[in-house]
C-alpha cells in the first residue's frame, strides 16, 4: 500500500512537471503571435478612434511588464496559474480572465466528461457482448450504427435536431440556460434548467464519441479473444459468460482505459462547433472566438492550458486506474512481494 | 507398458477434418485413426502445417468454429464406466467434462497460456471448482500441493504470484500442475518443451512422465522433434498433411522405418556421434493445404515416388510388423508398379 502511494506521489509529480512544460510551451506560444498585447490593444483602441502614438504603446509595455525577460515574465505567468489559480487580464477585452471564464470552462468540461463517461458505459458492455455474440444482425446492425455515429458530422446532427425540434415542437433548443436563469446564481433551479438543456449537446457528443468507443472496445476484443490463454481457459472447462467476462473482457479492460485520455481530446475538439451551432456561451465558442476574432493570446492560451491540464489530469487518473487493473503494471511499480 | 488387451481409453476412428474458408473447405486432418491406451505415451509426429494440433484440438473440440468434421468420423472417449461420443457433444456444460476434466491439455507458450492479469492460483481453483466438488479452502490447498508436486518451491507463495512473475520452465511445470490436477485421463501435450530450453526440456518431460505413471493416464505427445519421442513415446504416429503415414511401437519405427517421410525425418537429425556427416533435408516444401497432392500426399518430395503410381492412388495401410502399419505403396506386397 505504502509503495502505490509512492507510485501516485510519483505520477501526481511527473503529471505536474509535464504542466509546467506544457505552460512553457502554450506560453511561448502566446508569445509568438505576432504583436504583444500592449500594440494590440493600442491596434484595436486606434480602430475605435483614438490617436495612438509610439510613447503609448511604450508606456503601455511598461505598464504589462512586456520589457521584462521571457523567462522572468513565463515564471511570473506560471506561478500566478499554479499558486493563485490568476490568468490575469485578457488582451482585448481588458476584464479578469477568471472573471471572465466564470463557470464556462468547469460546464464545458462537465459536458465533455459526461459525454465521454456516457459513451463508455454504453461502448464496453454492447462492444464486450456484440464481440461474443454470432447474431450476424446484432453485428451487422452495430456496425452501421457506429459506422454512422462515425461518418455523421457532429454539427449535421445538432443542425438536424434542431431543425426538426423548431419545426415539430417550435422550440429551438439553443443556449445552455433560460433566459431567467443565464446570469442567476448558482441555485437547485438553475441546475435543473441547466440539465434540461445540457442533454442535448451531450447527446450529440456522445454519439460520435459511442461510435468511436464502439469501434476501439471490438477491435480490443476480437483481438483478446483470439489469444491462446483463452484456448487454454477453454481447454480447462470454462465457456459462455464466464469465460468472457474473466477473460478476454478483463483483459482488454487496461487499453479501454488507457484510450480515455485521448478520447477526452476528442471530445473537447469537437465542442467548439457544436458550441457554436447551438449558441451555447462555454469555453469551446469562447476559445474559437478569441483566437478567430480578436486574436487574444491571453485568453486562449488561458484556455489552451486549462484543456491540456484537463487531458493530463485524467492520463493521470488512467494511470492510477490502471495500476489498480493490471497486475503487471502493478507488480512494476510496487516491485516483488 | 499398457495391458494391449485393455479398451483404449481414447479411440480415433477415421477423424476427418475441413476448414470453411473464403476459398472453399481446406482438408487439415484426412482420415486419421489411433487409438491411446491407458498409462501409454503416443508421439505424434509431424513438420508445422502436418494437422497435429488440428488434430489434438479435435479431442477437445477446441478447432474454430469452421471446422467441420467428416460424416464418419468417431472420437470415443472411455471413461471405464461408459464411453463418450465426443464429437456428439453439443452443450457447454457436455463437452466441459472433456475439456479440463477427462482430458488436459498443455501448450506450447507457457507464458501465453496463462491469463496475464490473474494469478495462477486462481486460475487453477477456478478448473477445479469446475470439475470437482472441492471447497474454495479445498481447491486452493490442492493446487498449492500440485505446484509442490512439480517442484515448485514456496508454493504458497508461487500460488498467489502471475505467470509473468515466474521462469519460462517454473510456468511449464506449473501448466502442467493445472492439467493434472483434476486428474484427468488423457494428456495433450502440445510442443510441451519447444519454447524451453534445452536443459529444463529434460526435467519437464521427466516430470510429466513420472505423474503421468503415477495417476495411470494417457498422453498425447506432440512434437516435430524425432529425437524426443525416441526418448519419450511408446508408440509413435508420424503424420504429413493431415495424413498418418506411419505407426507403430516407438523402437520399430526409429530402428526400422518403413516409409520415406520417416527415413527422411531421421536422417534430418543432426548427429553428434559424426559431426563431419552432412544433415541432409528432405527436399522440398509441405504444399499448402490448399494444394493438396493427390494419391499419397508425400508424392511430391518423395525420391522413391513412382510415376503413375503415387501420384494417382492413394496407399492402402498394410502392417509391415505386428502393430507398425505403413501407408505406402512400395511396402503393399499388393501394390507397386502397375
Amino acid at each position: 500500500m505504502l509503495q502505490f502511494i509512492q507510485f501516485a506521489i510519483t505520477r501526481a509529480f511527473m503529471a505536474l512537471v509535464t504542466l509546467l512544460l506544457v505552460s512553457l510551451i502554450v506560453f511561448s506560444l502566446m508569445e509568438m503571435v505576432p504583436g504583444t498585447c500592449a500594440e494590440r490593444y493600442l491596434a484595436f483602441k486606434n480602430t475605435q478612434g483614438q490617436q495612438i502614438t509610439i510613447d503609448d504603446i511604450e508606456a503601455e509595455k511598461v505598464r504589462l511588464g512586456l520589457d521584462k525577460p521571457f523567462l522572468q515574465r513565463w515564471t511570473g505567468w506560471v506561478g500566478r496559474v499554479f499558486f493563485k489559480g490568476e490568468f490575469g487580464d485578457s488582451c482585448i477585452l481588458r476584464l479578469n480572465i477568471n472573471q471572465l471564464l466564470g463557470d464556462k470552462f468547469l460546464i464545458s468540461l462537465g459536458i465533455c466528461l459526461t459525454s465521454l463517461v456516457l459513451a463508455y458505459l454504453i461502448a464496453i458492455p454492447v462492444g464486450i457482448i456484440s464481440s461474443a455474440s454470432k447474431s450476424k444482425w446484432l453485428n451487422g446492425s452495430l456496425r452501421f450504427v457506429s459506422y454512422f455515429g462515425l461518418a455523421m458530422p457532429n454539427f449535421l446532427l445538432a443542425l438536424m435536431i434542431m431543425l426538426f425540434s423548431t419545426v415539430y415542437f417550435g422550440e429551438t433548443l439553443t443556449g445552455l440556460f433560460s433566459k431567467e436563469y443565464r446570469d442567476a446564481e448558482w441555485s437547485v433551479a438553475r441546475v435543473l434548467d441547466f440539465l434540461s438543456h445540457a442533454w442535448l449537446p451531450i447527446f450529440i457528443l456522445g454519439w460520435s464519441a459511442t461510435a468511436f468507443a464502439l469501434q476501439t472496445v471490438r477491435a480490443l476484443m476480437l483481438d483478446e479473444s483470439g489469444k491462446l490463454y483463452v484456448t487454454a481457459a477453454k481447454a480447462r472447462g470454462l465457456s459462455g459468460g464466464k469465460l468472457l467476462w474473466r477473460y478476454p473482457a478483463r483483459h482488454a479492460l487496461g487499453p479501454i482505459v488507457n484510450s480515455l485520455g485521448f478520447d477526452l481530446n476528442r471530445v473537447f475538439n469537437e465542442l467548439p462547433i457544436v458550441a457554436t451551432i447551438l449558441t451555447l456561451t462555454e469555453a469551446g465558442s469562447l476559445l474559437l472566438e478569441s483566437l478567430a476574432r480578436s486574436n487574444d493570446q491571453q485568453l486562449a492560451g488561458a484556455i489552451i492550458f486549462l484543456l491540456t491540464a484537463s487531458i493530463v489530469a485524467l492520463n493521470f487518473v488512467t494511470d492510477i486506474a490502471l495500476a489498480v487493473i493490471d497486475p503487471r503494471v502493478r507488480r512494476s511499480v510496487m516491485g516483488q512481494g | 507398458m499398457p495391458d494391449a488387451n485393455q479398451q483404449p481409453l481414447i479411440s480415433v476412428e477415421n477423424l476427418s477434418i475441413q476448414f470453411r474458408t473464403s476459398e472453399g473447405l481446406v482438408t487439415a486432418v484426412d482420415n486419421v485413426s489411433f487409438d491411446i491406451q491407458a498409462g501409454e505415451v503416443l508421439g505424434l509426429v509431424g513438420e508445422s502445417g502436418s494437422g497435429k494440433s488440428v488434430t489434438a484440438k479435435a479431442l477437445m473440440l477446441l478447432n474454430a468454429e469452421n471446422a467441420v468434421y467428416g460424416e464418419h468420423s468417431r472420437i470415443t472417449v472411455n471413461t471405464g464406466a461408459d464411453t463418450i461420443d465426443v464429437l456428439s457433444l453439443q452443450r457447454p456444460q457436455d463437452r466441459m467434462q472433456i475439456r479440463g476434466g477427462l482430458i488436459s491439455m498443455i501448450f506450447q507458450e507457457p507464458m501465453a497460456s496463462f491469463a496475464p492479469a490473474m494469478s495462477v492460483g486462481s486460475q487453477m481453483v477456478e478448473q477445479l471448482l469446475l470439475h470437482t466438488t472441492m471447497t474454495k479452502a479445498e481447491a486452493r490447498e490442492h493446487s498449492i500441493d500440485m505446484l509442490n508436486r512439480v517442484g515448485i518451491s514456496d508454493a504458497s507463495k508461487r500460488f498467489k504470484q502471475y505467470a509473468f512473475e515466474f521462469s519460462g520452465g517454473m510456468r511449464q511445470r506449473a501448466m502442467i500442475a493445472m492439467a493434472l490436477s483434476t486428474k484427468p485421463r488423457l494428456l495433450i501435450a502440445d510442443e510441451p518443451t519447444t519454447a524451453l530450453d534445452v536443459t529444463i526440456q529434460a526435467h519437464v518431460i521427466d516430470l510429466m512422465l513420472d505423474l503421468v505413471e503415477e495417476f495411470k493416464m494417457g498422453i498425447l505427445f506432440i512434437t516435430h522433434d524425432l529425437g524426443v519421442i525416441a526418448q519419450t513415446a511408446d508408440r509413435v504416429a508420424v503424420m504429413y498433411l493431415g495424413n498418418l503415414l506411419e505407426t507403430g511401437p516407438v523402437r520399430p519405427v526409429i530402428r526400422t522405418p518403413s516409409h520415406p517421410y520417416t527415413r527422411g525425418l531421421l536422417n534430418a537429425l543432426p548427429r553428434l556421434d559424426d559431426l563431419d556427416a552432412p544433415l541432409t533435408p528432405i527436399p522440398g516444401d509441405i504444399p499448402s493445404p490448399l494444394e493438396r497432392p493427390g494419391g499419397c500426399v508425400f508424392h511430391t518430395r518423395c525420391s522413391q515416388a513412382i510415376a503413375g503410381q503415387c501420384n494417382s492412388v492413394a496407399p492402402a495401410v498394410v502392417e509391415v510388423q505386428p502393430d507398425h502399419r505403413v501407408a505406402c505403396v512400395l511396402r503393399d506386397p499388393a501394390g507397386g508398379r502397375v
